[in-house]
């Protein structure tokens, strides 16, 4: 068999070799506590500050307003609870879009259970936020606002600039999870009016376990993580200075490549869309044009997502399935639920999702590789095609 | 956290053995519904016994295409009875190891398919059953081979498990009776089927269904609604033991190839072949099983005749069979919340009608005679100095005749539907109750066609039409015979 296909770049990229190498001398040997007073020590802290102008770089902002995480769904968690806490105790309600991500999703969940208030917000059938609908949902005593830069099973891209500003223009703060836009998404904080913006460094060809919350200048976050009062006591315990230093290089490095990355994996990204919706009974979900460069979302009828991704890992493709993050248990997407399809539509979902490392001829195998897995499992079926 | 599948799972994801399905075949099965899932089918072709071609189609996950694949492969070539022993953890085994937790589904899934299969096939013979001789097999070959009924209870379990031990061949059967109430144990119900195939598994046994729904239906409720709608006191079970259990057991053993049937009664067979009492008199069905055709009690073994209930619990626990604390089942299997009046409701139109005295004084109202029964003391309606019983239902003028208790004493009845296992002359006793006294009685040919007359020693209340009178020999122990009653007076 020749080496897998990766395909799930929406999931997590591979690391980049350059991130690699410049992680590497902060994994090995000697290492100083960013806190320490000694030369090692400093030559942390000077490695995470590099980063942190790297990472600033990427969304427009300027380092002293990024708090650097253990990856997204701390710097989302970051955002809710800290942005809640922080709100005037007679302000207790939030608007919230129902296809967040779960780092969000549960976040607010806990925020409902615990006394808060949650408009959960609706989409259409391409998943996309109505700004009108979104406005009409902010009220006197809401606290903050939450709905994501892009989605991160049907890649659908919301009109972020639009809800920012609406928010903005009534002191509301405004939440964006933007962990799968940012390094694919032109991203400027001082055009996009959001207060905080969660980023990760795993989807940008940077390590796992390193992320971070873009807080604007001027708005209040009290922090989740309490005890050495590191990150402007916003965010304490000791750095992950490789993991830091790495996610600096790999946003240095989408910031740089941002367009050149587009473009290709939005070619890799049309050409699949093009060959699987030619198969029948396969249909892409999301939007068509406002999506992200590298997703590409499908249903596929007949087909149960798992036998199929299976199958066509066992041929050596990597994909996902509909939703990487709550495919562990039997239970259909709530983002496909909001976008009205139904659960048998959902158990039929999967997403294929491209980078920078893919070529067009892993794209043509994939192809090929996926129209036969769907007829073998079409073959098997003891349903009859509608 | 999603476990990785074994390799074994993917080698049959990728390379599913036996798909298909086979259009001239002996049998089909499907389970599962696509709005939960997954579905399965399985097809199959027979030669004899023999699984010449076993063919599948599953839609789902992983797992559910693996573990058909694995049964397909593993059911064809074997004969019907081999591959009706296949356990869930046989399957396991050919997929290399459980099945992580939350995907064990696949392996009930594909196995219940199957045996649907089987059960379409039994099923496909089924004029033979319902054509009298269905069951003429006559037990005597060489082996010894048994099918048994099991409902998944603690009984029907010791059953087989007795009879195994007694070094019989032992294939396990449960009869699909009624839909039953949807998530209910009712015994004969959907979901008791899977855990009775379970039960059966785990003892190493082959396990059949046979659907009798419709034979069922025809021969023992529809007969119980009717008898109520008459104004008679009807026992289901009696209907069931007379036409159902026993003729399919019978049937399925003649298809196999097999000698004797057993069934988890307390009753055993004696000399002549006759129904004797058990050794748990307390659990005694001999009252239940009277309309046994003899044919079938000459195969029959009543394995837990020699037993105390409290024996065959004991046996249960020390086997460790999971059914050793299951509940006693219920009076009437079909009607698990025991309301028989709203069962019946539900199925005939309730006609008002009067109550009267003896006289005919007209006393009140009722709103239907089938919520009546001779004997009857509660709900009646109608305020007295004394209390007032039920002692008559006449269907013709849709009246409920109530009187004194005395009223209900009867010293004389008529019989018909006769089953006699031994000469009527050594009738001594008769029962006219589960569960009720032995009364000293005579029996002899009435002037009716078909009829005969028992006259009781000392006089006897609340007996009603419908009900069955069973005949005990002298010293007690032996069934000579039984009958309906057909009238009382």
């Amino acid at each position: 068999m020749n080496s897998p296909v990766y395909l799930d770049n929406a999931a997590t990229t591979p690391l980049d070799e350059r991130v690699f190498d410049a992680m590497l001398p902060y994994l090995r040997g000697a290492r100083g506590n960013p806190s320490s007073l000694h030369g090692a020590g400093a030559d942390a802290r000077e490695a995470i500050e590099a980063a942190r102008g790297h990472v600033a770089a990427m969304v427009g902002a300027s380092p002293e307003e990024i708090i650097l995480t253990s990856g997204g769904t701390e710097a989302d968690n970051l955002a809710l609870f800290g942005l809640a806490r922080s709100a005037p105790p007679d302000k207790c309600h939030a608007v919230v879009s129902k296809v967040e991500h779960a780092a969000v999703r549960e976040a607010a969940k806990r925020l409902e259970a615990d006394g808060f208030e949650i408009t959960w917000l609706g989409v259409d059938e391409y998943g996309m936020v109505d700004a009108r609908e979104f406005s009409a949902s902010l009220r006197d005593d809401t606290a903050f606002a939450a709905v994501m830069w892009a989605n991160n099973e049907v890649g659908t891209i919301q009109p972020t600039m639009e809800l920012a500003g609406i928010c903005a223009e009534r002191s509301i703060p405004f939440h964006s999870d933007a962990v799968q836009a940012a390094g694919r998404v032109g991203m400027d904080v001082g055009e996009s009016l959001v207060s905080t913006l969660a980023l990760s460094a795993h989807k940008v060809y940077g390590p796992t376990g390193a992320g971070a919350l873009y807080v604007r200048e001027g708005v209040e976050v009290s922090p989740i993580l309490f005890g050495g009062g590191q990150e402007n006591g916003l965010r304490s315990g000791t750095e992950n200075v490789a993991a830091i230093v790495g996610f600096g290089e790999a946003a240095r490095l989408a910031r740089e490549e941002m367009a050149e990355r587009a473009a290709h994996e939005g070619e890799l990204r049309d050409l699949i869309i093009a060959g699987a919706t030619e198969v029948p009974g396969v249909r892409l979900n999301g939007h068509p044009e406002r999506r992200l460069s590298n997703n590409v979302h499908l249903t596929v009828d007949g087909v149960e997502a798992e036998s199929l991704v299976l199958m066509l890992d066992a041929l050596g493709y990597a994909v996902g399935k509909g939703s990487a993050c709550s495919s562990s248990g039997h239970k259909a997407s709530p983002v496909l639920e909001a976008m009205g399809q139904s659960e048998a539509e959902a158990f039929s979902a999967l997403r294929v999702s491209t980078g920078k490392e893919n070529t067009l001829e892993e794209v043509e195998g994939f192809l090929g590789a996926f129209a036969g897995c769907i007829e073998r499992l079409r073959e098997l079926s003891p349903i009859q095609a509608s | 956290m999603t476990d990785r599948y074994n390799p074994q799972v993917i080698e049959h994801l990728v390379r599913p053995r036996n798909v298909g399905e086979i259009e001239d075949n002996h049998g089909v099965g499907e389970s599962g519904d696509s709005a939960c899932g997954d579905v399965s089918r399985f097809s199959v072709r027979m030669e004899g016994l023999r699984l010449e071609e076993v063919r599948y189609k599953v839609y789902g996950c992983a797992a559910c295409i693996a573990a058909g694949s694995a049964l397909a492969e593993m059911a064809d070539g074997k004969t019907i009875i081999e591959a009706a022993a296949i356990t869930s953890g046989d399957i396991e085994d050919a997929l290399g190891g459980p099945l992580s937790k939350g995907k064990e589904h696949a392996l009930t899934l594909v196995l219940d398919s199957l045996h649907k299969a089987f059960e379409d096939h039994w099923n496909r013979d089924f004029e033979a059953l319902l054509a009298d001789g269905g069951y003429l097999g006559n037990g005597e070959s060489g082996k010894k081979t048994v099918v048994a009924a099991m409902s998944g209870g603690v009984d029907s379990a010791v059953t087989g498990l007795l009879l195994r031990e007694a070094g019989y061949d032992v294939v396990a059967v449960t009869f699909r009776l009624h839909d039953g109430e949807p998530g209910s144990r009712s015994c004969c119900s959907p979901d008791t089927v899977l855990f009775a195939r379970d039960t059966a598994h785990r003892m190493g046994l082959p396990h059949f269904t046979l659907n009798l729904k419709e034979l069922f239906g025809t021969r023992v409720m529809s007969d119980f609604v009717g008898s109520y709608e008459a104004g008679k006191t009807p026992n289901p079970c009696v209907s069931c033991n007379a036409h159902v259990k026993f003729h399919a057991a019978a049937f399925l053993a003649d298809r196999i190839g097999y000698n004797k049937v057993a069934t988890g009664h307390y009753a055993r067979v004696g000399e002549g072949p006759s129904l004797a009492r058990p050794e748990d008199e307390t659990k005694d069905q001999t009252y239940v099983l009277w309309p046994m055709p003899k044919e079938l009690l000459a195969r029959t073994i009543f394995p837990l005749g020699d037993y105390r209930k409290t024996e065959v619990r004991a046996i249960a626990e020390g086997r460790s069979l999971a059914v050793a604390t299951t509940p006693e089942s219920q009076d009437i299997c079909f009607i698990p919340d025991g309301n028989y009046r709203k069962f019946v409701g539900k199925r005939i139109e309730a006609k008002a009608g009067e109550i009267v005295d003896r006289e005919g004084n007209v006393l009140a109202e009722h709103s239907g005679i089938a919520n009546f029964t001779v004997g009857q003391r509660r709900g009646i309606g109608v305020s007295a100095p004394t209390p007032l019983y039920v002692t008559d239902v006449r269907p013709t003028t849709n009246q409920v005749v109530v009187g004194r208790k005395k009223e209900l004493e009867v010293f004389e009845i008529g019989v018909k539907d006769l089953n006699w296992f031994l000469d009527p002359e050594e009738s001594a006793s008769v029962q006219i109750r589960y569960n009720g006294e032995p009364v000293e009685c005579d029996v002899s040919e009435g002037d009716y066609e078909d009829e005969w007359v028992v006259r009781f020693h000392e006089p006897v209340i609340g007996v009603a039409p419908g009900q069955s009178a069973v005949f005990y020999t002298d010293d007690g122990e032996r069934v000579v015979g039984g009958g309906v009653v057909s009238r009382r007076g």
